[in-house]
């Protein structure tokens, strides 16, 4: 049969063709949909019911043991004058800003080194992944409370130096600094992806900066930056949003109250401490949101900023 | 050629021999839907009280507290299930830091335990909100229990709580401390908040490092409460409001600064440490304070813990009289149900049992408080042990040196021990001046309790 006959048999079977096909397009969209009904549940029952009721309780007066009653934007005009949500801001975004850029420097440090083609690298990139496993458990916040504590593993070794450390998480002064290290030190999920991203450049390019004499600092940001932007960019919109949720290190380390002195009180810590310790469900539903905005806000930045300085290779 | 090419059955115009297959496959979906839906719905509603076909129950309950404290607790909940075979009870219990998100938690899911161990300073929460049952129209008898007691339960919602033990803020001592200081026990009976200072600073200063004469106050409103009481102020007034002034919360952090800059008290940073430690790592259970801030009921659990002969002590006073100390009777924890159990009869029997039956008397003995039935607390006395004695005698001791009882906290009230905690941390870290600390203490204060 030639192109055109096929052709022609086609448009003349189409009338008829539709109608069929539909039917069987219907049938087999029906087949998906029933595959995926398991998930679909749980979006709904779990994911965008919530975030439906969420929405509506930000604009309610809710104490979670009586029914929720209409506020209007009632929630949101107190936080304006809630100083200790302004804290919270202040702590979320230092946390933010300072954690994420030294936690991607690292991870980019540690899988510069490992590029380099180790002896027994399999080894090394598991050990240095090991603490991103760890890192946002439980058990480990606990091991973090004890080495930084008062009479610490930090401070024993300290204390042969002759130095007496303070509280590292007991003293206002340190105690977010302490959580922004367990945090940098979590480096191994960013360091397997740049790990992999230094593996797509070609070797070509630094052959060539080499005959052409480029220093290893030059190669650096004349080649590896630019062609590993994209990953970069990848992994600095994930940490960000990730770490504006962060939560449990600080619940666990401050033993839940944000302490000393709401110094490590995380936006997500007092959304929690509002909406379960003091029956302000209301309230704490409107600063989700909130926060659900300044993660859109700070995403969609990075993508517009990120036409300014990722280059894609294509 | 389409992109994607159908296979041929697909396209096949005959349908009539499988569309009995697609109505089955199309009803099979349904039930696949149906399943589904239900189990999304059966895990989200936990299942409350189910009651099997031979007319068994089962009853949830739910406390705060140590190891000590499960053990008793489910000892007593084994000889209430041996009286009555068709009840069955199962415990929940977990530290007290988590135990009321968890319990807001569970209230606000519909899924409240049947029976709830209760604190004062959230009852008036609940109930007001309608969460607690009225347990006066249930068949548990009050005639028994200690009148005092009894009435912190009542409020405008009838009778939320049964007391489950009597209570009084105290201070104990541990005497390895002292004797290893070279310092003699202070005498109770005179000392003021001047004498305080004085002791224990002294038992820090013949002490190793990091051992204190004292821990610090300012983690609770019991110390604050008992403080403002010997100034002729309370915590709280009888209509629902602050009963102090920024000003008398400045000095009682004043002085707390003076015990800190001399050494008295452990230093800022460890204080905040040790608000986060459970009751058997408190310094007073490992050997670093002298003297530590404790509602009686908990000695014998320190006790146990420390491995020391605890003594128990009035708090100080300002004249010097233990007359004046201020202390009164608390109810330490309360039964109280949640008002939408399944099963009140069998709730309320549950609860009369643990307050009146001797049988559970003598299995928890005086770990939630010197028991509020005179005839229990009489019949059990042979099984004390040395621990529980020291702690009876204490609060008979007090009896006629107690002040008015306090107002009940009023709504919001929950939220109040988190405010002290976090101002005192501002003033010990110098961060916040006395005064500064109390205006903006009091103004949280007042709108965590007016909302």
């Amino acid at each position: 049969m030639s192109a055109i006959s096929e052709l022609s048999s086609l448009s003349r079977r189409k009338g008829k063709a539709t109608a069929e096909e539909k039917k069987a397009n219907g049938r087999d969209n029906k087949a998906a949909y029933i595959f995926l009904l398991p998930w679909l549940v749980g979006l709904v029952a779990i994911t965008i019911g919530p975030m439906v009721m969420s929405l509506y309780l930000s604009f309610t007066d809710y104490n979670l043991l009586q029914p929720p009653e209409w506020t209007g934007a009632d929630n949101f005009i107190r936080m304006l004058s809630d100083a200790r949500l302004h804290n919270s801001l202040r702590v979320t975004f230092t946390y933010v800003f300072v954690g994420v850029p030294l936690q991607l420097a690292v991870a980019l440090l540690i899988a510069l080194v490992l590029d380099k083609g180790l002896r027994g690298l399999p080894f090394y990139r598991s050990v240095f992944y090991l603490p991103s496993l760890l890192g946002g458990s439980v058990a480990v916040a606990i091991l973090w409370k004890q080495i930084f504590g008062t009479t610490g593993l930090v401070n024993q070794v300290l204390a042969m130096f002759g130095i007496e450390g303070p509280g590292w998480i007991s003293d206002p002064g340190t105690a977010l600094g302490s959580i922004i290290l367990l945090h940098v030190w979590t480096f191994g999920a960013p360091m397997i992806i740049f790990l992999a991203g230094l593996r797509q450049i070609p070797v070509m390019y630094y052959e060539a900066a080499k005959v052409d004499g480029a220093s290893t600092l030059q190669q650096f940001w004349r080649i590896t930056m630019p062609m590993l932007s994209p990953i970069i960019f990848f992994n600095l919109v994930l940490q960000i949003i990730g770490s504006f949720q962060s939560f449990t290190q600080a619940f666990i380390v401050s033993g839940g109250n944000g302490g000393p002195s709401d110094s490590t009180m995380f936006f997500t810590l007092y959304l929690y401490q509002k909406g379960f310790g003091q029956f302000d469900m209301g309230y704490a539903s409107a600063m989700a949101w909130v926060l659900l905005l300044i993660i859109g806000v700070f995403t969609a930045i990075n993508f517009i900023a990120s036409k300014y300085w990722v280059f894609y290779d294509d | 050629m389409p992109l994607f090419p159908r296979p041929a059955a697909a396209r096949q115009p005959a349908e009539t021999p499988s569309s009995r297959p697609a109505r089955r496959f199309r009803k099979t979906g349904a039930v696949a839907a149906a399943a589904a839906v239900v189990m999304a719905l059966s895990a989200c509603g936990g299942g409350s009280a189910p009651q099997s076909a031979d007319g068994t129950v089962e009853l949830r309950f739910s406390w705060w507290g140590g190891d000590k404290r499960a053990q008793l607790t489910q000892e007593a909940i084994k000889q209430f299930e041996a009286e009555n075979p068709k009840i069955k009870i199962k415990p929940e219990f977990g530290d007290w830091s988590g135990y009321w998100d968890k319990l807001a938690t569970q209230v606000a899911a519909n899924d409240a335990p049947d029976i709830i161990q209760m604190d004062e300073k959230y009852i008036t929460e609940y109930s007001s909100r309608g969460a607690l049952l009225d347990l006066s129209k249930y068949d548990i008898d009050t005639s028994k229990l200690d009148e005092a007691a009894l009435n912190a339960g009542k409020g405008d919602d009838g009778l939320t709580g049964i007391p489950a033990g009597i209570n009084a803020a105290t201070i104990l001592a541990n005497p390895k401390v002292f004797e290893a200081a070279g310092v003699p026990l202070p005498d109770d009976s005179k000392w003021t908040w001047e004498d305080f200072g004085r002791i224990a600073a002294e038992v820090t200063e013949k002490s190793p490092k990091g051992t204190y004469g004292a821990a610090a106050y300012g983690t609770d409103e019991a110390s604050l409460g008992v403080w403002l009481r010997q100034n002729g102020k309370s915590l709280y007034t009888s209509d629902g409001k602050l009963g102090f002034e920024p000003s008398d919360i400045s000095e009682w952090w004043a002085f707390l600064k003076e015990l800190s800059k001399n050494k008295a008290v452990p230093s800022a940073s460890e204080v905040v440490e040790a608000e986060a430690a459970p009751l058997d790592q408190s310094g007073l259970a490992t050997g670093k304070n002298g003297l530590a801030f404790w509602w009686s009921n908990q000695a014998p659990a320190l006790e146990k813990a420390s491995g020391a002969d605890l003594k128990i002590l009035r708090f100080p006073s300002k004249t010097g009289s233990s007359a004046d100390a201020g202390l009164w009777y608390k109810a330490s924890q309360f039964w109280s149900a949640s008002s939408r159990t399944k099963h009140p009869e069998e709730t309320a029997k549950f609860i009369n049992f643990l307050a009146n039956n001797v049988k559970a008397g003598e299995t928890l003995l005086a770990d939630r408080g010197v028991y509020p039935n005179a005839e229990v607390r009489a019949a059990i006395e042979s099984k004390l042990t040395p621990a529980d004695v020291k702690v009876v005698k204490f609060i008979d001791q007090i009896k006629d040196e107690l002040g008015e009882a306090p107002a009940p906290p009023p709504k919001g009230a929950g939220a109040i021990q988190e405010i002290i905690k976090r101002y005192t941390s501002e003033v010990l870290f110098e961060r916040l001046s006395t005064d500064e600390a109390g205006k903006k203490a009091v103004d949280e204060m007042k709108s965590a309790i007016s909302s």
